[in-house]
């Protein structure tokens, strides 16, 4: 948990991540508000209201009675959101301190390559 | 959308104020100490005192009944103590009751069914103590310690008597303590003025008057169960003054 | 829809010339936790008097559970308040105290004071007035929880505390709170422990609410931007400054109101770095000395 951001969102992240990550698979029960808070020590209407974003979005819906399911495509969806996030999150920070340090574009994409190739 | 919220509570008025008096005086009980223990340790302390002395007034040559004793004022003892009972009941236990959610109405209630059953308990006992003392004649010693002073004419005289001091002891620590409670020191210098105010006054008048041989008259004409009527009546003046200053008492 | 617990319009308490409580208003609604913030003397202590009828108001409305507190048997039996400076019988014992408590507190529940007891290692049967300031507080940790009063205040609760313990009273008061949903008001003035369990945070400064909003709201509002003084202060020219940090020709400054996204790259580009501000480092520029003035008579209270 950091502080920059509302604690919901960093909440509803780190369950996204997962999805992601395959941690959370496709029809997954995921934990229940009160795991949740127990978890990261935090207020349980801050983790609803975690959970709730992502009903709104469509990553989790509710089974009445039972709890909360990843859905159908969800790790698709989110990273087709991560997708497009990907150059405002990563590329221009990533030009801004290249400019800084004078590495131009193609050194730029030379060393993008060679860390590839290293790795 | 808002609400405000006013449920009703499940019992009745009337039985919740009774439980509500009841658990205070169960919050004094939960130390017997406090009302029964230490007294009652001075006065056994007082007790085997008085006993040593008539033995060693007995070997010292002494024969037959030590009238003298009946002036020693050991059987009341414990009332200085008690006072100071009557200090901390306001000073401690009303700070926990208000914290626990008492309100003051029903602490000063339930402490002041305290104060009259530990009374009533103690004048049965002292009066008790006079007839046996009466009975053994003096422990076998011909000590006075129960049967002197005003005491030992009739049961009830003596149980109605210490029943008055008791409660009028209590009382005061207690009452006094709320001026405190209320408006700290200054009320308690302001009160302390205003009773010393009030008796320079009352001399005044009765000076000012010539009449204090009608004043010496008036008191030695009364009987012991009068006296302490009044000293009753001054006990029932402090319970009320208590209740109506706790109420707006507020705890440290 | 949501349950008023608390209201409080123009809610006043004076001591001679000392303001302890200036005219606040606030409202708390029913099953949340509340963090009630400020510095020593702020007057938190004095509002939780005031709530629960400790203390009698100078001025203004107050209405808890529909009623004026003070003296009104039904409202008490909903609260618990164990103040920091609680007072004990002469003699007492944490197992007096625990003895006690089910007589003034319908809820409670004894397994649960039992398990808290073992969890805080509270020597039960040692006088009140013996007991170390963690083991105090701990008296009063047990008595606030096991009461699953309506409407529960903590006054200071981790004084003398060790991480341990701490920690377990966080865990319990969640744990706990999930299960039987009720009203909970956190007073301190060490926040950064408590930031995260709290949903609604009011801050009190020289008996006046500086702050009264949700804490999700409120992390995020704040950031510190750093960098050449010169680069800062052109970023922050139209900003609000709650707090100013320099050295030699750099700057640090705190502003109010969050940054979006395209804020940052702004800075960024600027060769500025943002850092969060913590709700702790919040509190500490909204009432510190440097924007509200003297407080020497803060002690006072």
């Amino acid at each position: 948990m950091d502080d920059s951001r509302p604690l919901f969102i960093q909440i509803a992240e780190r369950i996204e991540n997962d999805i992601v990550d395959g941690v959370l698979e496709e029809h997954a029960q995921i934990p229940s508000t009160n795991e949740l808070a127990a978890f990261y020590r935090i207020n349980p209407a801050t983790a609803l209201k975690g959970v709730n974003q992502l009903v709104e979005t469509g990553i989790v819906a509710k089974r009445r009675g039972i709890g909360m399911f990843v859905t159908d495509g969800a790790r698709a969806q989110l990273i087709e959101r991560r997708q497009a996030d990907f150059a405002d999150r990563y590329i221009r920070p990533l030009i801004i301190e290249a400019e800084k340090l004078g590495i131009g574009p193609d050194q730029l994409a030379a060393l993008v390559r060679s860390e590839r190739i290293e790795s | 959308m808002t609400t405000t919220i006013d449920r009703p509570i499940a019992h009745t008025a009337t039985r919740a104020r009774a439980h509500d008096i009841w658990r205070i005086v169960r919050l004094h009980a939960l130390k017997p100490s406090v009302f029964a223990g230490v007294p009652l340790t001075i006065l056994g302390g007082a007790w085997a005192v008085s006993l040593i002395v008539g033995v060693i007034l007995r070997q010292a040559g002494g024969v037959g009944d030590i009238d003298g004793m009946r002036y020693s004022w050991a059987v009341l003892s414990p009332q200085w103590y008690l006072a100071v009972v009557g200090v901390q009941v306001v000073g401690l236990t009303f700070s926990f009751a208000l914290g626990f959610g008492a309100t003051r109405r029903d602490f000063w209630l339930g402490s002041s069914l305290v104060f009259v059953l530990a009374s009533a308990a103690f004048a049965v006992l002292i009066a008790t103590l006079v007839q046996v003392e009466i009975a053994t004649s003096g422990w076998g010693l011909g000590v006075h310690m129960f049967d002197a002073l005003w005491y030992g004419s009739d049961w009830w005289l003596d149980f109605y008597t210490t029943f008055a001091l008791q409660c009028l002891v209590l009382f005061i620590g207690a009452s006094v303590t709320t001026v405190y409670m209320r408006w700290r020191i200054r009320g308690i210098v302001i009160i302390a003025f205003a009773a010393i105010a009030l008796v320079l006054a009352a001399v005044a008048i009765v000076t000012g008057t010539a009449s204090w041989p009608s004043v010496g008259a008036w008191f030695v004409g009364l009987s012991i169960a009068q006296v302490f009527s009044l000293i009753l009546a001054v006990a029932a003046f402090f319970a009320v003054a208590g209740y109506v200053v706790i109420r707006r008492a507020t705890p440290r | 829809m949501t349950d008023t617990v608390v209201r409080a319009s123009g809610l006043s308490k004076r001591y001679g010339s000392f303001t302890a409580v200036d005219a606040v208003d606030f409202s708390l609604e029913d099953g949340r936790i509340y963090g009630l913030l400020g510095r020593n003397g702020a007057g938190k202590t004095t509002i939780m008097q005031l709530l629960t009828g400790q203390i009698f108001r100078s001025g203004g409305q107050l209405e808890v559970f529909g009623h004026e507190p003070a003296e009104h048997a039904d409202v008490l039996r909903r609260l618990c308040f164990i103040a920091e400076s609680q007072r004990y019988p002469d003699d007492f014992t944490p197992a007096d105290a625990l003895t006690a408590a089910p007589w003034f507190y319908e809820n409670w529940d004894a397994g649960f004071a039992q398990r808290l007891v073992a969890d805080f290692r509270l020597p039960l049967k040692r006088r009140i007035k013996k007991l170390s300031r963690g083991q105090l507080s701990a008296v009063g940790v047990i008595v606030g929880l096991a009461s699953r009063a309506p409407l529960t205040f903590f006054d200071e609760p981790y004084l003398g505390l060790d991480a341990v313990a701490r920690q377990i009273f966080y865990d319990r008061l969640l744990a706990d709170y999930a299960e039987h949903p009720r009203t909970i008001v956190l007073s301190t003035h060490l926040i950064d422990e408590v930031a995260n369990l709290l949903e609604h945070v009011i801050l009190i400064d020289h008996g006046r609410i500086l702050l009264d909003r949700d804490a999700d709201e409120v992390r995020g509002s704040a950031a510190t931007v750093a960098g050449p003084a010169a680069a800062v202060e052109e970023f922050v020219a139209d900003r609000p400054v709650i707090g100013r940090q320099s050295l030699g020709g750099l700057a640090s400054v705190t502003i109010d109101g969050a940054l979006d996204r395209d804020d940052r790259f702004a800075a960024a580009e600027l060769g500025l770095e943002i850092a969060p501000v913590s709700l702790q480092q919040l509190i500490v520029h909204l009432t510190g000395h440097d924007l509200t003035g003297p407080t020497a008579e803060e002690e006072a209270a």
